[in-house]
């Protein structure tokens, strides 16, 4: 069946997620119900000179107990840990849809996983096996960890995935261009099946230093929107769906848990850190206009809300510019304040709270807004979460460059 | 066997996917089902164990790693000659 532009239409069958607030989708959807927050004391690692000592960092994450499942691929509990967090959001995602892979013919399957930095982590300790203690030589597996598409590829041998295979990286955009991306092949008949999002885990001395230096970490929290916001804090985790043409689903009985309707992306060409309102209200408009709806159609849009000063009052604008009389009546929230932020994972997290408000008819709040900031004066769902129908959900990503992608989820076609 | 073979052998099995206890001096390579991969690793593990570098390119053939007795003979060889020699 083909929509009203003629084209294949892509639907979401399987959801996965590993947060600072959940390993799977359930734990993380009973996270934000309780409006629990993932940021703890920062740890792990020698913190030496660090001032920034807080993150939402994922501390219970048991490769050999995630991973399991994992027969193919027999190198994935060797890998990085951005890789580890998308092959278990991967693995969840591919039990919910049901689908058998391989599939019989292999190349009609994609596997987009993107990652904004790939195995840093990884990187960190080579270096620091070779600069510090003089070691003679890198682990072998040094190179596959570091590099971004190792997630892509380590996903896509487990499920003898043939089609297109590779990473995205545009920063805290890169799981909504990902997932954009194979909505696109698989609505132009490139692909029937695909596992699309992004993962993350850049947790480490060297990029707290680096994050640190650009002055844009909070020491207390991530508090999007509010008065009191004096920065993001750095989380990490993984976001996947899997897309699916929507004849293919239905053929196999597959429970269909959204559509995915739109998607837009726009470039600010402008700053690396300082973000334009035209950018934004372009990808967000265009996406409006790939699905085909009005702004005041939206019931609930899930922001980037990262909590910096920049950020939340450009993005205001931008939604106020885009909704205008709807902008006041539009549900907004950002999971942030309890995921922190994933960067190139968090809209592929997001994605997935979106499709959970749609299904339970409930929108995660803001936590932390005790005090909104006068130029942040929309609806962000204040610290309680809200029960509504939500039909229609746009995610927004924004990333440093101006690199900026928007998808929206629509209820299953009836 | 003496303590080098010893130690490659038990290295070898680290390494194997079924580590087997009949390995000895004349067990081909190619019986131990080694992968690309894990040659890297088995490489490593020798040359750190030993303080010696193993001259050897994954790209070409190993005429000196038929055999595990090759294995230790290469090494012995190596840690003879110093590391300096190794690198040359």
């Amino acid at each position: 069946m083909k929509n009203g532009n003629g084209t294949r239409r892509v639907v979401v069958t399987g959801l996965g997620v590993v947060t600072p607030i959940g390993l799977n989708v359930a734990d993380f959807w009973s996270s934000l119900q309780a409006g629990k927050s993932g940021v703890s004391e920062l740890g792990g690692f020698p913190l030496d000179d660090l001032k920034i000592l807080i993150a939402a960092q994922i501390k219970d994450f048991d490769p050999k107990v995630q991973l399991k499942n994992y027969k193919r691929d027999k190198i994935i509990v060797h890998a990085d840990r951005y890789s580890w967090f998308a092959a278990a959001a991967a693995e969840q995602a591919v039990v919910q849809s049901g689908v058998e892979f391989p599939l019989e013919n292999p190349y009609r399957t994609a596997c987009i996983i993107g990652s904004g930095a790939g195995g840093l982590t990884t990187f960190e300790n080579a270096y620091r096996d070779l600069f510090i203690h003089n070691k003679r030589a890198t682990n072998p597996l040094t190179l596959l960890r570091i590099i971004g598409s190792s997630a892509s590829a380590h996903v896509g041998i487990e499920y003898g995935i043939k089609g297109p295979t590779f990473a995205t990286c545009s920063a805290c955009s890169t799981a909504t261009h990902a997932i954009g991306i194979a909505r696109d092949y698989i609505q132009n008949d490139l692909a029937d099946v695909a596992i699309a999002g992004a993962s993350e885990s850049v947790i480490n001395y060297g990029t707290m230093k680096a994050w640190q230096a650009l002055h844009v970490l909070s020491p207390q929290g991530c508090f999007p929107f509010a008065k009191k916001r004096n920065g993001t804090v750095l989380g990490e985790g993984a976001g996947i769906l899997v897309l699916e043409e929507l004849e293919h689903a239905k053929r196999r009985g597959a429970t269909i848990l959204a559509e995915l309707v739109g998607y837009g992306m726009a470039s600010d060409s402008q700053d690396m850190v300082k973000p334009t309102v035209e950018g934004p209200r372009y990808a967000m408009q265009m996406a409006l206009d790939d699905a085909r709806i009005e702004a005041s159609e939206i019931d609930y849009l899930n922001a980037h809300g990262t909590a910096t000063k920049d950020n939340d009052i450009n993005e205001t604008k931008a939604i106020k510019e885009v909704f205008k009389n709807a902008a006041s009546k539009l549900a907004i929230s950002s999971t942030k304040s309890m995921t922190g932020h994933p960067l190139g994972a968090g809209g592929g997290i997001e994605a997935v709270a979106c499709i959970k408000a749609m299904q339970e008819s409930w929108v995660p709040p803001t936590v932390g807004l005790d005090e909104a900031d006068p130029e942040c004066d929309l609806d962000y769902v204040p610290n309680v979460g809200r029960a509504m129908k939500v039909n229609y959900t746009m995610s927004n990503s924004f990333a440093f460059g101006g690199l900026n992608a928007v998808v929206i989820f629509g209820p299953p076609p009836a | 066997m003496d303590e080098v073979a010893t130690k490659i052998i038990d290295i070898l099995k680290k390494h194997m996917k079924e580590p087997r206890d009949d390995i000895n001096l004349s067990t081909a390579l190619t019986d131990l089902k080694i992968e690309s991969l894990d040659l890297a690793m088995i490489v490593f593990d020798i040359e750190d164990t030993f303080g010696i570098e193993i001259p050897y390119n994954a790209n070409e053939d190993v005429g000196d790693f038929k055999t595990v007795g090759s294995v230790v003979d290469k090494v012995k060889g190596l840690m003879a000659a110093g590391p300096a020699a190794a690198k040359a």
